[in-house]
């Protein structure tokens, strides 16, 4: 009798231990508001940490200075031009992406763009189509993945440093791959069998420093300010890949989102 | 008919949740618009950078971050879980430095003026008397920048920078920082310390 009583009493207080372990976990996800992750799933935090302090170096030694000499001596107007001439080049895979996620009609706008910005924009050199009304989106393979992955978009899988790259993760990294294959630029040239090797790592190494000339400021932030770079690097990179999937997901299903977003505030 | 009476049902819960909300909404309605907050305090930062440097732009910002943020409430909540092993002496300091980082890196991010208007948008409200105000940064030259601020009560609480929110990115970055440091908070408060004196 008493055995087993004691047996229940110990069996209902591992029972509400787990229940008020799940109930931290819950309240420990919410109590950040909107968003729900707490912290980054990072199973492989030494060999990223490794990585990270590799893109350091050359980020510091070539990098960088490359970008800030980009930034502060190339004339802005040039600057533009080979903004949009990149961007232009990346139209038929956001394209692709916004038919995957379902939206067709942004698609169809950004092909007009590509058309228009090839032709009368001189290979993409001038944004003619923004002059139009045809206004630019920017949509990766990652965030088609997190658009469908029934999950938080604060969780995209492990956390993953890249060579070069930097912060990525499992969605994004496997979304850079599906990107780079389905890039219709790259495909072309294989094959037609022309060798562009030149004028794709151009283009590759002009997206590189076009891209860091445009985060300097930021990155220089975050690393000034935090006691740990790495992870608030990889706390922010995730929210802000959280954020873009958000806004896709808010297109698509605002109602949803928003009921969403109200019983996180009411748990809180 | 079934459906119309399902409407006419529909319709009645509908009032009598906007009877049940509606109190609720009135103290914090009263109390400070959100919107007003942000835009007050946004201008009062743009005032002093355009006015003051150095150590004068850093002390007027304290003021700010002081008067218009719950920083104490910023300050928990970016220690995390490790708030509650702390002692009373170590909360207190890490507050005080987190401050002082804090006022130092806004006075420092902005460098010289260089025209920047902030645009505030809509206000969406949340349960618990939160409210998100979102604004645009705009700059003199590029895209404007997202920034959404979370206000509970007469204080912002947190800004999210496109979609970054500064709390729990300090969050993060703190907690990695003390775990590394063999789970003291002392590390992180002598690293802050050590920091604000530099």
């Amino acid at each position: 009798m008493v055995e087993s009583l004691s047996g229940t009493m110990r069996r209902k207080a591992r029972r509400s231990l787990v229940a008020m372990a799940v109930a931290a976990t819950l309240m420990g996800g919410c109590a950040t508001g909107d968003t729900g992750a707490t912290e980054v799933w990072d199973p492989i935090e030494t060999p990223n940490r490794f990585l990270f302090s590799l893109n350091r170096v050359v980020d510091i030694i070539a990098l960088r200075p490359v970008a800030v000499i980009y930034r502060d001596w190339v004339p802005e107007p040039a600057q533009k031009s080979v903004r949009n001439l990149l961007d232009n080049l990346g139209e038929p895979v956001t394209a692709i992406n916004e038919v995957f996620q379902g939206d067709p009609n942004r698609a169809a706008t950004t092909m007009a763009r590509f058309l228009v910005n090839s032709t009368i924009g001189v290979a993409g050199l001038f944004d003619v189509a923004t002059m139009l009304g045809l206004e630019r989106t920017k949509e990766d393979a990652g965030k088609t993945i997190g658009l469908y992955a029934g999950v938080e978009p604060e969780n995209g899988g492990f956390y993953l440093m890249l060579p070069v790259i930097g912060p990525s993760n499992a969605r994004d990294g496997t979304g850079l791959m599906i990107d780079y294959l389905a890039d219709p630029f790259r495909i072309l040239t294989f094959n037609l069998a022309v060798d562009w090797t030149a004028y794709q790592a151009a283009r590759y190494g002009m997206n590189v420093i076009d891209y860091r000339s445009r985060t300097i400021f930021a990155l220089d932030d975050l690393e000034k300010n935090s006691v740990d770079y790495y992870a608030a690097l990889r706390s922010a990179y995730t929210q802000n890949r959280a954020d873009l999937i958000r806004q896709r997901r808010e297109k698509t299903d605002t109602k949803g989102e928003l009921e969403r977003r109200d019983n996180l505030a009411l748990v809180r | 008919m079934s459906l119309l009476a399902f409407r006419r049902v529909a319709m009645r819960l509908a009032g009598a949740a906007l009877l049940l909300v509606l109190p609720a909404l009135g103290p914090s309605a009263s109390a400070a618009d959100p919107s007003q907050l942000v835009q007050s305090t946004a201008q009062q930062v743009i005032d002093i950078v355009k006015n003051k440097t150095g150590a004068d732009r850093q002390a007027a910002i304290m003021t700010v971050l002081q008067a218009s943020f719950d920083m104490p409430a910023m300050g928990r909540s970016a220690l995390g879980t490790h708030w509650n092993q702390a002692t009373e002496e170590e909360r207190t300091r890490f507050l005080k430095a987190v401050a002082t980082a804090e006022a130092r890196a806004y006075s420092e991010r902005f460098g010289q003026y260089a025209g920047q208007t902030l645009t505030v948008g809509k206000v969406v409200p949340r349960a618990n008397g939160v409210s998100i105000v979102e604004s645009k940064l705009n700059q003199a030259a590029g895209q404007p920048i997202k920034i959404d601020w979370e206000v509970r009560g007469d204080r912002i609480t947190d800004v999210k920078v496109e979609g970054v929110s500064m709390v729990m990115t300090r969050r993060s970055d703190f907690n990695s920082y003390i775990q590394n440091h063999g789970g003291k908070v002392d590390a992180l408060v002598q690293e802050l310390e050590s920091r604000a004196n530099r």
